[in-house]
């Protein structure tokens, strides 16, 4: 009786750590691009506020347009990598409807608008008082770069540093 | 290039003599003498030639390692040098290669009477197995000596957080000896269901070993919970971080194991639970080393997602596999002749402590990876943080509380309840009025209570077992023995945990997070606390700069700051001040600051006016009674190495 | 009754210790006010860009727009399951500290509950086949 017991219990406890060793041994190391947001497909949060330069900025009054969202910071080093991405996209796209924002995120504005100088940007940038549009946008870290459609939907969300042509793919498939 | 050929060289050769010494200790088996000495040293000065290759490489900043380029800088003061050495993954490998090969030459060493015994040369064997395999990862693929084919003047320096503070030297070494220690019960228990000698000393030999390693452990732990609150800046100290919860793992089943094997001692029971527990809690060792490694879970605390993932799983799979085979194949032969008679003896009170701190165990183990087994069925994320691990673990610790209140003034065998309350009865009306004096001052929270009542209880017991000992050894004339006798370390230990219990309930019970602004000069009162600003301060050295702010707390310097070190993309850190003594501590953390003040790198709040500051004051009381009783654990599992004479079976 | 009796008799001692109890109970001050809700809620939310603190631990920007989410949601007289899917509808459901216990979630509170009841039969089973 006791050897059976014994026996038993061993049998379930090697099949529960073949099990989590299988499970274990599967799992991808965690990989900045790939948490889904929950805003695909629904509306995009409207916000309005003030650009770098003092010019308004209001998103719903964008539509008709293919507006990319960018949440950066100047600490954070994948959106150093990723701004003179951004600034060629934005300047080949300026004629074709698409505008590029960029929403400071988790920053000071000083540190900011310091960042956006060095690198020359060609787009608005503003900043986020209270971080409320980051809350809508459910950003945990930047950079999160949100693409929306001309209707206001949107379309995807890229986490990581963006290449040029990982945007031109991503708009080229909202205008199709 | 130099470095790189000496290191991995040694590491060649270390590897080899583990090699060898497993196939000498083999041959010791079928009769020739041991050699196991020779193997053993040769494998340790192979491994000590390999660290001291990697600390002359840290301490003159030679950036052809692609290690040293990596976590060192020309500026990096000595002690962080060293210390670099474990703060990424491969050179932790190295210390934990080290310290394993050293316990292995001790555990020869201890043994060196017994070294034809089949127990020691299977142990032995065993332990060289599991030194190779780790010396494999490092000649494989985790090489700290991969050379740096770029010839770069300035390193990038090590992480910002494990150089703001001295305990990087200190509770790395500690944990991974705790870690590799739980080795040595792993090898004899191997041992021993190889041989089949499962009955006479080895069980109590393995205890004392253990003992050592989980000592080391707790202390690491504790050390680790305070490096984390003087750095991290949220007031805190234990997050149920995977990696945290990791180290608890083995800390759990080694505790229950510290337990269990007094009853295997005394009364012959358990032995097979015993050998399980011994097996699972190296098993849980590797599996921490694979959460730690391999990436697969975000941590604060996890090194750089590498591929040593499937080797480590593959390793904690052969343990456990190896150990229930043994187990299995053994088991009949195992049995004890004699059981448990009653559930309320300190035997059953025993089964109780085992079966909280394993279901316990389970529990964390189940938090811990529940989001890879949800992601795996479902695809989408979840998280498991501490509303779920506070929640199971508060009955859990109410639960273990009443059993170290109960558990050392309960006879074995048998209850009777009139003889068990004569002797409860001094700590009970003890622990009432302790209550009571709380409510009448004002305390209400039922956690904290409740807390307090039984840890009075368990403080009691603890106190009566410790004078019966003295007592008993001053009547004898031998006071010292008292230190030495077999329950005093135990009790002290039990001591250390009653304080800790408390602290940590009501810290988290009564801590009060408050954000203030200051302007230069204004005084305020958080608290009962009288909170003050003085102005900034600007201070740069060659490892870093920053703005302090000159704050006082109820006369009392703090400097709470915002440091940038030099090198590795200069993002600024929190540097947190803290005021401590005895009935509380006061954090308080530069959290931004006034105007447009962006030169400290601190973060800009816009509504508050140039010059004015805003600090996060948290008021933790009882938050030193965690240190203190985490250095009582200490102290009472140093008492605890004595040995342990076997005593007695108790009679039929 | 003798002095010494009276203080050795362990029912005295439990009546005490039941009165006591009681009086603590009643002397209790009544919870739920706002600011308890709130805090218990920024409890269970994670710090958007943090690993494992919530938001009531953190002092990142992103987590003091999540407590000033909560603060205004719970001013405006949403229970506390709305604001929590709201904040859950923004960030996804890896925002919430503890996963919900629907679907696969049972298992995290079933299978310890399973465990312990297996370890606590298996020693009485244990003891009454000797």
């Amino acid at each position: 009786m006791r050897r059976r017991l014994v026996l038993s219990v061993s049998l379930v406890v090697l099949a529960i750590v073949v099990a989590l060793s299988v499970l274990l041994v599967t799992r991808q190391p965690v990989n900045a691009t790939s948490v889904p947001s929950p805003l695909v497909g629904q509306m995009a949060p409207d916000f309005r506020g003030t650009d770098f330069h003092g010019a308004r900025v209001h998103l719903a009054a964008l539509r008709g347009k293919i507006v990319v969202v960018n949440f950066f910071a100047s600490w954070c080093g994948p959106c150093q990598v990723e701004e003179p991405n951004l600034i060629t996209f934005a300047w080949q796209e300026r004629l074709h409807g698409v505008v590029v924002l960029g929403v400071v995120f988790n920053d000071t504005l000083a540190a900011a608008r310091a960042f956006d100088a060095h690198y020359g940007t060609l787009y608005p940038a503003m900043a986020d008082p209270n971080g409320t549009i980051a809350f809508h946008y459910g950003v945990t870290s930047p950079p999160s770069t949100f693409v929306i459609d001309p209707r206001g939907r949107v379309v995807a969300e890229l986490l990581g540093p963006v290449s040029t042509a990982q945007l031109t793919n991503v708009v080229g498939r909202v205008s199709a | 290039m130099i470095l790189t050929w000496l290191g991995r060289f040694a590491l060649d050769a270390a590897f080899l003599a583990c090699v060898i010494g497993v196939v000498a200790q083999v041959r010791t088996l079928r009769g020739r003498p041991s050699r196991a000495l020779l193997w053993g040293v040769g494998a340790l000065v192979a491994m000590a030639a390999a660290v001291g290759v990697m600390q002359f490489a840290l301490i003159t900043h030679s950036f052809s390692l692609a290690y040293v380029a990596e976590n060192n800088a020309t500026f990096t003061p000595l002690i962080y040098s060293i210390t670099g050495m474990w703060s990424a993954l491969e050179g932790s490998l190295l210390l934990w290669a080290l310290i394993l090969s050293a316990l292995t030459v001790a555990v020869i060493h201890h043994y060196r009477a017994d070294n034809t015994d089949p127990v020691v040369v299977w142990a032995t064997l065993v332990l060289f197995v599991v030194g190779g395999f780790f010396i494999l990862l490092m000649v494989g693929p985790a090489d700290p000596f991969l050379p740096n084919p770029a010839h770069v003047l300035q390193g990038a320096g090590p992480n910002a957080l494990l150089q703001d503070n001295p305990l990087v030297a200190v509770h790395p070494p500690l944990l991974y000896a705790g870690f590799v220690g739980f080795a040595v019960p792993f090898a004899f228990a191997i041992a021993m269901l190889v041989t089949g000698r499962v009955h006479d000393r080895w069980p109590l030999e393995q205890r004392r070993w253990t003992v050592l390693a989980w000592g080391s452990l707790s202390v690491g732990i504790v050390l680790g919970a305070w490096w984390s609150y003087q750095v991290l800046g949220w007031g805190g100290f234990w997050g149920w971080d995977p990696v945290e919860n990791a180290a608890l793992l083995p800390w759990l089943t080694a505790t229950a194991y510290i337990h269990s094997v007094i009853v295997q001692d005394r009364r012959g029971l358990f032995r097979i639970w015993n050998l399980s527990l011994a097996v699972a809690t190296f098993a849980f060792t590797v599996l921490g080393t694979f959460f730690t490694r391999s990436g697969v879970l975000q941590s604060v605390h996890a090194f750089s997602s590498s591929t040593l993932g499937p080797a480590l799983i593959g390793f904690f799979a052969l343990t456990v596999g190896a150990g229930i085979a043994l187990i299995a194949w053994r088991g009949d032969e195992l049995r004890s002749p004699v059981g448990v008679d009653h559930p309320a003896s300190r035997e059953g009170l025993f089964v109780a402590n085992n079966i909280l701190f394993v279901g316990f165990a389970f529990v964390v183990l189940l938090g811990t990876v529940y989001p890879l087994l949800y992601e795996a069925v479902n695809g989408t994320q979840v998280t498991v943080g501490t509303p779920y691990f506070a929640t199971v673990a508060a009955p859990v610790s109410i639960a273990l509380l009443l059993l170290m209140a109960l558990a050392p003034v309960v006879s074995w065998r048998t209850v009777n309840a009139k003889v068990l309350w004569t002797r409860v009865r001094a700590s009970a009306w003890a622990a009432l009025g302790a209550v009571v004096a709380l409510v009448v001052a004002g305390v209400h929270h039922g956690a904290v209570l409740g807390a307090v009542f039984l840890s009075v209880g368990a403080a009691g017991a603890a106190v009566r077992t410790l004078a019966g000992v003295f007592t008993s050894a001053r009547r004898r004339g031998d006071w010292w023995s008292a230190w030495r006798a077999p329950s005093t370390g135990g009790m002290v230990v039990h001591l250390g945990v009653v304080v800790l219990a408390v602290g940590i309930v009501v810290s988290t019970s009564y801590t009060t997070r408050s954000e203030v602004t200051l302007a230069t000069h204004q005084r305020t009162v958080i608290d009962g606390q009288l909170v003050g600003f003085d102005g900034l301060a600007n201070v740069k050295n060659s490892l870093d700069s920053q703005t302090q702010l000159l704050v006082s707390v109820n006369g009392r310097p703090l400097r709470p700051a915002i440091t940038t070190f030099n090198g590795r993309g200069a993002q600024p850190v929190g540097t947190p001040a803290i005021d401590s003594n005895l009935l509380r501590d006061v954090y308080v953390t530069f959290d931004a600051i006034g105007g447009n003040g962006a030169a400290s790198g601190a973060q800009v709040a816009t509504n508050v006016p140039a010059g004015s500051v805003v600090l996060g004051v948290t008021v933790e009381p009882l938050l030193s009674w965690l240190w203190i009783g985490g250095l009582m654990v200490g102290v009472g599992s140093a008492l605890s190495f004595g040995r342990r004479r076997h005593r007695d079976e108790v009679p039929a | 009754m003798t002095r010494s009796t009276f203080l050795g008799s362990f029912r005295v001692w439990l009546v005490a210790v039941v009165a006591v109890g009681v009086w603590a109970i009643v002397v209790n001050p009544p919870a739920s006010t706002s600011a308890q809700r709130i805090a218990h809620l920024e409890n269970l939310v994670k710090c958007p860009s943090c690993q494992d603190l919530s938001v009531a631990q953190s002092t990142a920007s992103s987590s003091l727009a999540v407590r000033h989410e909560i603060a205004t949601l719970v001013h405006q007289g949403r229970s506390d399951t709305q604001i929590l899917t709201a904040i859950e509808a923004a960030y996804g459901p890896t925002i919430l500290l503890s996963p919900s216990t629907g679907g696969v979630g049972v298992l995290l509170w079933a299978l310890p509950t399973g465990v312990v009841v297996a370890l606590v039969v298996t020693a009485v089973v244990l003891r009454r086949r000797r």
